[in-house]
């Protein structure tokens, strides 16, 4: 055990550059996550029942998938179809396209949770259909859904290290922490410094729900 | 969108051996999903009971284990025992069992697979059992405790079955999760059904008859396998959730860093 700080310092820059790594997987998943499940959320609230259907259709498909199934078959199985991804391209459409599953529920539960009355008050103080869903609806909406996508972030976070430990072997944190322990035989100690580096990941976002939880959320 | 339904390409379902030996890799996943919860279960109402209890240093230690395992990724901790644990000791399994279990049970890693799988979630369950507690009126603890019974008669006879009633339908989505999680064993290799699709689409001819099968029909097919047994308990969920708030007018606590808790319809 006395070598751990030296496993760090003579390993700070794979160690760094898969913490990076994973932070930029996190970001993009994170930003797709969004786009599609904002879009897919809307599907699930909109008023007509064939989009409802599609919406259902994609959010039970993908959150009852495995994640490591999902990247066989965008990554080996459309590859062999004739359509070949890159690892990061394919890695962080899997984890986001996962997650914007979850993220559709959320949005949708949040649009319901703000009560009719609210919409009906509105118009009847004379906003407009916009300013309605602009200046009412939505601001608390989105308070509402603030502290679940914040779940989907740390879960996401943790997701994000089936990439790197699948077949897309991408040098995410993981990947790197296992390179460098197969490299010096130091299994214990190694892991331990890639444990950390998760930690301050789920941690800081952590932190940051609570902080925002607090700031923003209207309790129900 | 031809080539994936081009009946050509799924001739291989019904040809040699390629479809009872996918799903008897599926069978190995629910086993050891339903193994692991059993003990994730055990565990966590210990772990859960050592949060709440009123001795500050049991607390900060049962909440210190609890957060630190459910925050690291679970691909991460099943590696990290896989490759850091003794090799010892999964000799010692493989010596204890020999040829009596299934052949997915007789390598000596599914030991770190198994504690892995089961630290993990007990720490979630611990999390999710908590939850319900504490979200049980006070007045619940302190009337046991006015009418005299001491502190574990109040728990075992009040405060847990009212709370762990509560947390039913946040279980069986927590089952779902793991459920997709078996599949991850495969990295740490675990002969489950990533594995032995694997073998089908290689069509391997050592270890069996089997028909070569194109990687995106095949692993499609195990995802819809998942996606029926996991709709079915999400269904289930669902139904107990309703149930539970028509008899508790209660609604179910959202709990820090798990992406099934968060699909509470409104």
């Amino acid at each position: 055990m006395g070598d751990l700080f030296a496993i760090l310092t003579r390993n700070f820059d794979s160690f760094s550059a898969g913490f990076l790594t994973t932070c930029r997987l996190v970001f993009v998943s994170f930003a797709i996550a969004m786009a599609v499940g904002t879009l897919i959320g809307g599907l699930r609230a909109a008023p007509s029942k064939a989009l409802n259907r599609i919406g259902a259709i994609y959010v039970e498909f993908f959150r009852n998938i495995p994640l490591l199934v999902l990247i066989y078959i965008v990554y080996d199985g459309l590859a062999r179809g004739g359509l070949r991804l890159s690892a990061f391209v394919a890695g962080t459409l899997c984890l986001g396209l996962y997650t914007a599953a979850y993220v559709a529920e959320s949005i949708r539960s949040g649009v319901f949770a703000v009560g009719k009355g609210q919409f009906d008050a509105a118009l009847s103080l004379g906003f407009t259909q916009g300013e309605t869903l602009r200046k009412i609806v939505l601001p608390q909406a989105i308070r509402t859904v603030i502290p679940p996508l914040g779940n989907l972030t740390i879960a996401m976070i943790k997701n994000s290290a089936i990439l790197g430990g699948s077949l897309l072997a991408i040098n995410d944190l993981l990947l790197n922490g296992r390179l460098i322990a197969n490299n010096n035989a130091r299994y214990v100690q190694t892991f331990f410094w890639a444990a950390v580096g998760y930690l301050i990941l789920t941690g800081a976002a952590t932190i940051a729900v609570r902080v925002l939880e607090k700031r923003l959320v209207i309790k129900r | 969108m031809g080539y994936l339904v081009d009946p050509e390409n799924w001739k291989w379902i019904t040809s040699g051996s390629n479809l009872k030996f996918i799903l008897e890799g599926f069978l190995v996943n629910i086993e050891i999903a339903l193994i692991a919860m059993v003990f994730a279960l055990i565990f966590g109402l210990l772990l859960a009971l050592a949060r709440l209890s009123n001795n500050k240093v049991v607390s900060f230690i049962a909440g210190a284990w609890i957060d630190v395992w459910r925050n690291l990724p679970l691909l991460f901790i099943l590696l990290g025992f896989a490759l850091a644990l003794p090799g010892a000791l999964f000799q010692a399994w493989e010596e204890l069992v020999g040829k009596s279990v299934p052949i997915a049970f007789q390598s000596g890693r599914i030991v770190a697979a198994l504690l892995g799988l089961v630290i993990y979630n007990s720490a979630v369950m611990a999390e999710i059992m908590r939850a319900g507690i504490v979200s049980l009126e006070r007045g619940q603890g302190e009337a046991a405790a006015a009418l005299g019974l001491p502190y574990w008669k109040s728990m075992r006879l009040v405060v847990l079955p009212q709370g762990l009633r509560r947390m039913v339908p946040a279980t069986v989505s927590q089952l779902i999760t793991l459920n997709k999680d078996t599949t991850l064993i495969s990295i740490v290799a675990i002969r489950e059904v990533l594995k032995h699709t694997k073998t089908v689409v290689n069509a391997n001819p050592f270890l069996g008859d089997f028909v070569k099968a194109p990687p995106l029909q095949a692993y499609l097919f195990v995802g819809l396998l998942f996606v029926l047994v996991n709709l079915a308990l999400s269904r289930l969920s669902q139904r107990l959730e309703i149930k539970q708030r028509q008899a508790t007018g209660t609604k179910v606590e959202s709990i820090t860093g798990i992406e099934d808790q968060v699909a509470a319809p409104a």
